[in-house]
């Protein structure tokens, strides 16, 4: 028995995709990532199925793609951490024998025509009179006016620069670094190079977040194909070998002696995953950090100690994460400038960089891939360790 | 429209917002002795459900705030730009506040103090609801 690996990936066309449910969406992604791997839509005897911000896919997806006898179908859902669970959950299901071939599927479809993005954030109990009445302690907390991750992440933000003088221009060091990278994606949504003076120009969403630490919204669908290590290594694409794996879950404390905001579970679940591949922050080639916001990235890199607590914003200067810096971090662009699918985003663009398949933006060396998933308010994490080779035994 | 959109109480609300009213602070409190924010359904120390009324000062430091300048919701959209603040009580728990004031004198740590702004407009008047305000005479520093 060997480790597993991922086989197969299948990326939509991303962004503004109109006039298509995310349940078709996601069968394309799962079509394309079998077909990647070389395999027939008749080899999966596993289907693990996440949605985004519509949550409008689920187990039905195993009877749209015609899947009518598998092993593992289930939906997942650990918020912005759930592609490294359904990884990790897959190669679960693969070395306890209970499945051998498992696509691991995300599909959102939140933008519509005409309609802001932030928009898409938007339900049916934000409709203009729909809250005229507020019911109840629900009124309280509508009136707290901190009602969405905008202001939630901003909060953290802003904790963060009060404990360690973190600034606005640092946060924008990191959008400046991933818009460089995502110049040279053809899947990224936002391609023209960006400076720190147009980060701080960009408008108040929630200071100190300014509109472009925020990430996009997209509609599209990714998908992987995760098998075993050695089956992998007989199928199409050069296998991307999963080394270890972790997760950690803090549902934040509201009460005096909290570090929400300051430290994330990316603290447990980081060392876990590199624990599992028998490496050390210091091996890591390339780092695929989900960022919802520019302060995730941040946060992300001082809890995965590759800096100390409070010196992220050090760390991430002088172009440290941007092609040819120190460490390759984010390199399709990211949520901020390639695509928004959730833990989707840094997954599949792991597998393109282990893969060597990243073109004008492949990073120099990529032995060990490091990708992170983040969810709630920073409140969920996922780690998974990946790499081309496959892991030495001892 | 109004900066803070009418609230109605229903049952389980109705004490935390009569005792608004009355200019009090209602929070809640667990076998522990731990004090915790009214939607708090659980004793963290204890796992205890069974958790009591108490009032509490209405004093507390800042932990956080942002200014919001893209209203999450169209009900906020006349109160933008506004300030958001988590206040830690000096009994413990951690609230999500509306914070009045100018937001260019902050800093963590500083002293606020609970007020209460009546919901909705002059026409039809909501709930009383608890704010905080930093404390005057603590900034700037």
């Amino acid at each position: 028995m060997t480790g597993a690996a991922i086989a197969g990936l299948g990326l939509t066309e991303m962004g503004k995709v109109y006039g298509r449910s995310s349940t078709s969406l996601a069968a394309e992604a799962v079509r394309l990532a079998v077909a990647d791997a070389g395999l027939a839509l008749t080899d999966l005897d596993g289907l693990l199925v996440s949605s985004g911000v519509k949550q409008d896919v689920n187990v039905n997806l195993g009877a749209v793609l015609g899947l009518h006898d598998l092993a593992v179908l289930n939906q997942v859902n650990a918020y912005g951490a759930t592609a490294g669970v359904m990884v990790a959950q897959a190669a679960q299901a693969i070395a306890a024998g209970v499945a051998t071939t498992v696509a691991c599927v995300f599909a959102d479809s939140p933008l519509k025509p005409k309609q802001k993005a932030g928009a898409a954030w938007g339900s049916g109990a934000k409709r203009p009179g729909a809250a005229r009445n507020l019911h109840g302690m629900a009124g309280w907390s509508v009136n707290s006016g901190a009602t969405n991750p905008n202001i939630l992440y901003a909060l953290c933000a802003r904790r963060h620069m009060e404990r360690y003088g973190t600034t606005s221009e640092q946060l924008a060091d990191i959008a400046v670094a991933q818009r460089a990278w995502a110049v040279h994606n053809p899947h990224a949504q936002m391609r023209e190079p960006l400076t720190v003076a147009e980060h701080q120009a960009s408008r108040w969403i929630a200071d100190p977040l300014h509109l472009l630490d925020c990430c996009l919204v997209s509609n599209g669908a990714v998908a992987v194909v995760v098998t075993a290590a050695d089956r992998a290594a007989t199928l199409a694409q050069p296998p991307v070998h999963l080394w270890g794996y972790g997760q950690a879950h803090a549902p934040r404390r509201m009460h005096a002696g909290s570090d929400w905001g300051l430290v994330t579970p990316a603290a447990k679940s980081g060392p876990a995953a590199m624990r599992m591949a028998g490496i050390g922050v210091a091996d890591v080639d390339v780092a695929e950090l989900y960022d919802c916001y520019t302060y995730t990235v941040l946060v992300t890199l001082e809890d995965y100690g590759f800096c100390g607590k409070g010196e992220g914003g050090d760390f991430v200067s002088d172009g440290m994460l941007a092609p040819g810096g120190k460490l390759a971090c984010n390199t399709g662009g990211g949520q901020l400038s390639s695509y928004y699918m959730w833990g989707f985003t840094p997954l599949s663009e792991a597998v393109i960089q282990a893969r060597g398949q990243g073109g004008g933006r492949q990073a120099p060396r990529t032995d060990v891939v490091l990708v992170s998933g983040n969810g709630g308010i920073l409140e969920h994490h996922s780690t998974l360790v990946l790499s081309p080779h496959e892991r030495n035994r001892s | 429209m109004s900066t803070f959109p009418q609230v109605e109480p229903d049952e389980a609300s109705a004490a935390f917002y009569e005792a608004a009213a009355r200019g009090e602070l209602l929070m809640q409190r667990g076998p522990s002795g731990t004090v915790l924010p009214p939607e708090a359904r659980t004793d963290p120390e204890t796992g205890s459900p069974e958790l009591e009324p108490v009032v509490v000062s209405g004093e507390g430091t800042l932990v956080s705030w942002v200014v919001v300048h893209q209203a999450p919701l169209p009900a906020l959209a006349d109160a933008v730009p506004y300030v958001s603040a988590v206040v830690e009580l000096a009994e413990g728990p951690w609230l999500m506040v509306r914070l009045l004031g100018d937001p260019t004198t902050l800093h963590a740590g500083d002293p606020v103090r609970a007020r209460y702004v009546t919901s909705g407009t002059d026409e039809e008047p909501g709930a009383v609801l608890p704010v905080f305000q930093q404390v005057p005479g603590t900034a700037p520093r």
